[in-house]
């Protein structure tokens, strides 16, 4: 079964994915930094059986994966691959994951919370992702109870996601758009901007993630609608000086959009750098029309699997520096497809 | 631990007394407490005022310097974390830890989220138990139902049915509904007289 990045849809041509998550803590422990290794054991153990049958809920199979056994390769690819984050990178205690086949559900145990439910789309659903997640959240409630407190909310490790423990997101390529300038107004909308790549300059590839500043104080819903909101407006923004652009100089752009397909195709050593943003110009270049792929291939999908411990792990042997721009040339070479 | 002065009911209001250096700590139920003269604080037992600004008023009244080191001595029962591993790590070590550092916290979330107050989803299963209980009772039910709660739970404690009506009042006042309003209102009146003669 295919994953869901390598899944197209174009609805809205500048909206690569939704992302939805639900930090969860159950009544009965007290909260991961401060749990014993022992306790800590024991609640997975019992959220992992627990939760065996939700193997085939609403039509997902799902797959345990010991993340506390994991190699430090493993775990880097499944943050690239945005199934974990950056928090639990390095965190050494008994540590699960419940996973879809698609990857588009997945949960996981005693992170910086007891459960962290997420739910990827591609796309612009961050409202359809909330209703997944919230079937998950309720099958689960339906066997744990969780802490929760009438005023607060659902109660979290961090203060920033107490009430909704919820943090829908999305990606947006924005290549055309000057950014900076924009970030410390998104504030005042009550969402946060950052870059998937690094800051300013340095995030290669373009892409931003759009998401709810605040927990509190507005139901789930909303707080979902303002963030795809808010994605929507930049993606019309977008398009407007792309089009702009394409309007008074279409043969620069073709020019750069297929230079950056040549060298995709054919280069022999790419760095994260080149490849990103050359990658950037084809998503562009697609999204516009002004190049045309033989069979469906998911851009984002090539930004993901260029990365670095992705590449690693598809290696047999420990890669270097330039033994890693090979691979990613290599892997370029034969994902991309031809031109019609 | 009983009230000091009924001996009847569960004492829920520590008391601190300090005069001339000398510390004394009572005990009192809600009512009792309601009954006696508290001076200024009085005020803060008639109706549904929140426990916790009793509190924040008293540290509140104090010099700052005195404040701070109070605060530091604020431990969680539960988990063992102190006041000032929370303002260290920003991060809070359990569930009671928001009730026990209530009073300190509640305006920095309020400033950090722009609101003190959740809306939103509730969980339709909330048991007051432990969850191995939960567990049991509900393997038998294979998805989460639909939805409602009342039926889900047939043994409903009298706290919570009046923690229920608290919210449809808030709801019904928001919704300027005042005559569902006040039947709530009755309702939790009775319901708490009903718990008074129960004990």
């Amino acid at each position: 079964m295919s994953k869901w990045y390598e899944e197209i849809d174009r609805e809205r041509k500048n909206i690569v994915s939704s992302k939805v998550r639900l930090a969860r803590n159950l009544k009965d422990y007290v909260f991961p930094s401060r749990l014993s290794e022992k306790d800590g054991r024991e609640m997975v153990d019992r959220l992992c059986s627990g939760l065996s049958e939700l193997d085939g809920h609403e039509g997902r199979s799902y797959e345990t994966v010991n993340l506390e056994t994991a190699t430090d390769l493993e775990r880097r690819a499944m943050k690239e691959r945005r199934l974990i984050n950056t928090a639990i990178l390095n965190k050494k205690a008994p540590m699960a994951m419940l996973v879809s086949e698609k990857e588009d559900v997945n949960l996981v145990f005693n992170g910086a919370d007891h459960i962290r439910i997420q739910v990827l789309t591609p796309g612009l659903h961050v409202s359809e992702a909330w209703k997944t997640a919230s079937q998950v959240d309720d099958f689960i409630n339906a066997r744990f109870s969780y802490a929760f407190d009438e005023k607060y909310g659902y109660l979290t490790t961090y203060p920033t996601n107490v009430g909704t423990g919820m943090k829908a997101s999305v990606i947006v390529h924005l290549l055309g758009k000057k950014f900076p300038s924009m970030i410390s107004d998104m504030s005042r909308f009550g969402v946060t901007i950052r870059g998937v790549n690094g800051e300013g300059r340095e995030n290669y590839g373009a892409l931003y993630e759009i998401s709810n500043q605040k927990t509190m104080g507005q139901p789930e819903w909303e707080l979902a609608e303002l963030v795809g909101r808010v994605a929507v407006q930049l993606d019309e923004q977008e398009n407007q000086v792309r089009s702009m652009a394409l309007k008074s100089h279409r043969l620069e752009r073709e020019d750069e959009v297929y230079k950056s397909y040549g060298v995709l195709k054919y280069a022999r050593r790419l760095n994260m750098k080149d490849a990103m943003t050359f990658l950037s110009q084809l998503m562009a270049g697609e999204a516009d029309g002004l190049i045309q792929f033989g069979e469906t291939c998911s851009v984002y999908r090539l930004m993901l699997g260029i990365q670095t411990a992705s590449l690693q792990r598809a290696s047999s042997k420990p890669l270097d520096r330039s033994e890693l721009d090979v691979a990613r040339a290599e892997y370029l070479r034969g994902r991309l497809p031809e031109l019609r | 631990m009983l009230c000091e002065r009924c001996k009847i009911r569960e004492a829920n209001i520590q008391y601190t007394e300090v005069i001339n250096g000398v510390k004394t700590d009572h005990h009192f139920c809600i009512q009792c407490a309601k009954e006696m003269d508290f001076g200024q604080y009085s005020a803060l037992f008639e109706g549904e005022f929140p426990f916790a600004q009793f509190l924040s008023a008293l540290l509140g009244g104090e010099a700052p310097a005195e404040k701070v080191d109070k605060y530091q001595q604020i431990v969680c029962p539960t988990c063992g974390m102190t006041y000032q591993e929370f303002v260290d790590n920003s991060t809070f070590g359990c569930a009671d830890c928001y009730d026990v550092f209530d009073v300190l916290i509640r305006d920095n979330i309020k400033q950090l989220q722009g609101s003190d107050c959740h809306k939103g989803k509730r969980p339709a299963y909330q048991s007051s138990g432990s969850t191995e209980e939960t567990d049991a009772e509900r393997k038998e039910q294979p998805g989460p139902g639909d939805g409602s709660a009342a039926g889900e739970q047939p043994q409903i404690s009298p706290e919570e049915k009046i923690r229920a009506l608290e919210r449809q009042l808030k709801e019904a006042l928001r919704l300027e509904e005042y005559e569902t309003a006040a039947l709530c209102r009755d309702q939790i009146r009775a319901l708490k007289e009903g718990m008074r003669t129960d004990v």
